[in-house]
């Protein structure tokens, strides 16, 4: 297990070198000046450059520079944004929570009605719920998803008028941030508006929230339903019946602990297009997080706002899907039996 | 009263070629505490008989009998409720292939566990230790020594004999009255072979479990069965008892899977071809009119494209026009045709 | 009078006759096919049906309705955006840009793929390993995230579009494929082959490409469908296709403007995304669900 664990440690180190070196050389592409690409500082000084040289060795040969690189980024200096003049990391900071609370909520829906209805499509032996619940999933999965974000922002945000569509939250409310997940920042603030503040960041999330979980959703209900599918029909399924146990004990004890493995196994491999999709829709329904920052920072040229933005993002993106892969093994015996018949 | 008492079950398979009777007209009658063998080549329907008793049916199954009495009951006319609650306490039933017949993402005690009976009299908080002594009571009384590594193993850690004594525990947990087991010793050495029957046998004894033993290979059978039935292509062709039918068969299906026994007794001269029936067994969607050993059996004659009934003389039953005792069956008249 | 069967020989079909008459068994995935053969004739030949140029305006007729509306007109048959440009004819146009855009970008990708993936399934050991991990950075950046740094380093267009979802495409097809291969070189017959004194070309020819052939089906299918979205969200993004073009999705942003007065205009080149990824997504569907029996 110690040793599986050193292996996948050592994969996400050798994919995150990886990452560095490609994010090195598009850096060394961009049309600006390499001193502005690498900082964001738009006019330096005479004394800025000589610093900013001797901190990149800009003098020096290619791979001299990459560790420079490296170093400088490790050590999280990001640079400034060319257009604020702020610091990077100060800029990520303020937008990742935003999108880790969009993230997870969408997830949770995903998950949450995903799995309950896959089984119900599994177990139904109407043909009119099987096709139905397809042709659902199948049409979920084939929908733009910035189409369906101004169709639902323009039902339900405008011609009904129920929900917000753009912003985390009223700007009337002033939230201090502490944690910078809203939502629990509305509850821990001390104002006397604290709760009506919480119900109104809620109702801002709710469609964000539901725009961008009808990817996963669907993933999540096809995925449940073909392992469910095959599950069933397995041995240890009629053996579990012919011990008389009742069927939902069945579905519950035996058929979801499995079916759920080769779900986790699927949202570890969508984080990718998972965000891709969170970044349009923050555009679309202006999260103030990183997807719209990232755009915006494109928008306007700023360099060290894509090099930032990238990197995190994708160092994230490995970091969860090897945890992903992790759990996996941790939480499926039957993964751990490739490990026990490899030793 | 027998304990398993079935007449004409028939069962239909929905198949893409169309619907085809892979079980025509089968009788059994299982009396209490007696080992019941069942013999028959791959592909004769001993394992769809089986489910059809147990009554987990496969989706695309059509079943059909005049009755199926269990215990005075008749099975046919019990909710699938009722069945589900008589499969856990009454009837038990093993599998051919005893690792895939374990859940693999749980614990091996896990599903002892929960196999176990609940004991009613002790108080609730109580009950979960309780089963997990009685989980690992059955255990050793499988023959499994070092319960607790057993028992907190998954089931691919374990061989497959482990395994199959697993799942004997598990059935036999809630005491049944009739235990099915579908080729139990299928792909496994001789050794473990041995050790399951001996295992099935002494429950037998012990508990007075009847039980239904599904195999392939007559000379098992006939060491650990008191009755036997001969099945051919989804149909009964002979049912006894065991030494009678061994000492005299009267089908010539049965005394064919008896010459197929490889005799050491040296009465064989050097390289003599061995005993098989010409062809091989009919597929289901072209089985032959009549009688379905005709085209295969070395005693047809004219009479054999009309299918044969399962006749009764003397606690024997056997469906031949022509059986080797030369006394053709009395219930059917000859001229029927 | 009616032939008389005598024998009853049974018809085995051929392992392709079988998929072709499981695929048509389903009316979605036939229906499916049917759209798909009618967007990629509509791909090729749709400019010349278009009854107008896609930069035509007409200073008539702004914003007009779609032709079911009782303000729309049939001259403009799914209306006209705020320049007065006709839907239908941007759309058939536009058809070419996505949807033949992205069975281009899927073939290169499936090519580069195919020989990467075979290459580095073929191979044990480090090679092999560095060969597949190489592409998992690639693979961890989303496909907008590595649209965005192409177009940091280029600029925005619509041949910049082709570069960036290719790329972020294609470690799909390398990862697929190697794994597809790596796991059909555990097979029991590949070592019979292998003792046959098969060598390796040999046994990735005859063995190994004929069963993985189902693998890459069904991620082309995959890969046309994500690369439709991808290629309409960058244009919806202005990233991609520019301004006049008339790009499904830099339609529906140019749309955004008007979408209280005229929501048609973002959503009928929406729906026309959503159908020809549908139609797509009911092929793979059709196929993966005919194909699955012999798969397993």
């Amino acid at each position: 297990m110690i040793r599986y664990l050193i292996r996948r440690l050592n994969l996400f180190l050798a994919t995150s070198l990886i990452l560095f070196i490609v994010m090195f050389i598009a850096v060394s592409k961009f049309p600006v000046d390499r001193i502005a690409a690498l900082t964001g500082v738009q006019q330096p000084t005479a004394q800025q450059i000589t610093r900013i040289t001797q901190d990149y060795r800009l003098n020096d040969g290619q791979i001299s520079q990459f560790i420079a690189y490296l170093q400088q980024r490790l050590d999280g200096d990001l640079g400034l944004s060319s257009t604020s003049q702020n610091l990077i990391l100060d800029e990520l900071t303020a937008v990742l929570p935003a999108s880790f609370e969009l993230g997870f909520f969408a997830g949770l829906i995903a998950v949450l009605f995903g799995i309950p209805l896959g089984v119900l499509a599994s177990l139904s032996t109407n043909k009119i719920t099987q096709h139905s619940i397809m042709a659902i999933t199948l049409t979920g999965y084939s929908i733009p998803v910035f189409w369906l974000g101004l169709t639902l922002s323009l039902w339900f945000g405008v011609q009904l008028g129920w929900l917000p569509i753009s912003g985390q939250i009223n700007l009337l409310y002033e939230i201090d941030s502490v944690t910078g997940f809203l939502l629990i920042d509305t509850l821990l603030s001390d104002s006397k508006y604290a709760l009506s503040a919480f119900l109104d960041a809620l109702q801002h999330i709710i469609l964000p929230a539901v725009t961008l979980a009808v990817l996963p959703f669907t993933v999540v209900v096809r995925i449940t339903r073909s392992a469910m599918m095959t599950i069933m029909e397995e041995t240890y399924i009629k053996a579990a019946e012919a011990r008389g146990l009742h069927t939902s004990t069945i579905v519950m004890r035996h058929a979801l602990p499995n079916a759920f493995i080769p779900v986790l196994k699927n949202l570890g491999l969508m984080l990718g297009a998972f965000a891709s999709y969170a970044m349009v829709v923050e555009v679309i329904f202006s999260w103030p997080g990183v997807g719209a920052w990232l755009v915006s920072g494109i928008y306007q040229r700023d360099y060290t706002v894509i090099q930032g933005g990238i990197l995190s993002v994708a160092l994230l993106i490995i970091f969860l899907s090897i945890l992903i892969e992790i759990m996996h093994t941790a939480l499926n015996p039957i993964s751990r039996k490739e490990l026990y018949a490899a030793n | 009263m027998p304990l398993l008492d079935i007449r004409n079950l028939t069962i239909e398979l929905d198949t893409p070629h169309g619907r085809v009777k892979a079980l025509e007209r089968v009788s059994l009658t299982l009396n209490p505490g007696e080992i019941h063998g069942l013999v028959g080549e791959s592909g004769s329907g001993r394992t769809l008989l089986a489910k059809a008793i147990l009554g987990i049916p496969g989706h695309n199954w059509t079943v059909q009998a005049d009755r199926m009495m269990w215990d005075g009951q008749n099975l046919m006319e019990m909710s699938a409720r009722q069945r589900r609650a008589l499969m856990g306490c009454e009837m038990a039933m093993i599998f051919q292939d005893p690792m895939s017949s374990l859940d693999p993402a749980i614990s091996v005690g896990a599903q002892l566990i929960e196999a176990m009976p609940e004991n009613k009299t002790i108080s609730w908080w109580k009950r979960a230790a309780d089963k997990r002594i009685n989980a690992q009571q059955w255990l050793h009384k499988v023959g499994i020594k070092n319960t607790q590594k057993v028992m907190s193993s998954y089931a691919w850690e374990l061989s497959d004999g482990e395994c199959q004594k697993v799942m004997i525990a598990i059935a036999v947990a809630n005491k049944p009255r009739l235990l099915i087991a579908d080729e139990p010793t299928n792909s496994m050495e001789l050794r473990t072979q041995a050790q399951i029957f001996r295992l099935l046998s002494k429950l037998n004894q012990l508990q007075n479990v009847s039980i239904l033993l599904i195999s392939h290979e007559l000379e098992t059978l006939s060491q650990w069965c008191d009755r036997l039935s001969v099945m051919y292509s989804g149909q009964i062709m002979e049912s006894g008892p065991t030494a009678d039918v061994i000492a005299q068969p009267y089908h010539p299906y049965t005394k064919a899977l008896l010459d197929n026994i490889p005799d050491y007794s040296n009465a064989e001269h050097h390289k003599t071809m061995m005993h098989t029936l010409p062809g091989s067994a009919p597929a289901l969607q072209h089985l032959p009119i009549g009688c379905r050993l005709g085209p295969r059996c070395p005693q047809a004659q004219k009479h054999c494209v009309n299918q044969p009934s399962l006749c009764h003389q003397k606690d024997r039953y056997f469906a031949c026009h022509f059986p080797y005792h030369n006394e053709p069956c009395h219930d059917e008249p000859l001229t029927k045709s | 009078m009616p032939q008389i069967k005598i024998y009853q020989e049974d018809h085995i079909p051929s392992p392709a006759s079988r998929i072709w008459s499981a695929f048509t068994d389903n009316p979605f995935a036939f229906a499916g096919l049917w759209a798909v053969v009618s967007l990629l004739l509509l791909a090729l030949f749709g400019p010349f049906i278009a009854p107008y140029s896609p930069e035509h305006q007409d200073p008539h007729a702004l914003l007009l309705a779609p032709s079911w509306d009782p303000a729309g007109t049939v001259e403009h048959f799914l209306g006209t955006d705020d320049l007065g440009r006709d839907i239908f004819s941007r759309l058939l146009h536009g058809a070419h840009l996505t949807f033949g855009m992205a069975l281009g970008i899927v073939i290169t990708a499936l090519f580069l793929g195919f020989i990467i993936g075979s290459i580095s399934g073929m191979m044990k050991g480090l090679k092999s390993s560095i060969l597949s991990h190489l592409l998992d950075a690639l693979l961890s950046i989303p496909s907008l995230l590595m649209a965005i740094l192409v177009v940091a380093i280029t600029g925005p267009g619509l041949s910049n579009v082709f570069w960036a979802v290719g790329i972020a495409l294609t470690p799909q097809f390398v990862r697929a494929i190697h794994q597809a291969v790596h796991e059909e070189l555990q097979k029991e017959y590949v070592t019979a082959a292998r003792l046959d004194g098969a060598n390796p070309l040999q046994i990735f020819w005859y063995v190994i490409l004929p069963n993985i052939s189902d693998t890459m089906i069904i991620q082309t299918t995959l890969g046309i469908s994500a690369a439709i979205l991808d290629i309409a969200a960058l244009g919806f993004l202005n990233l991609g296709a520019q301004a006049p073009s008339p790009e499904w999705g830099a339609m529906v942003s140019q749309g955004m403007d008007n979408l209280l007065t005229a929501p048609w205009t973002v959503t009928i080149p929406g729906v026309a995304i959503l159908c020809s990824v549908l139609a797509i997504n009911l092929v793979g569907d059709g196929l993966r669900s005919a194909l699955s029996p012999i798969r397993n």
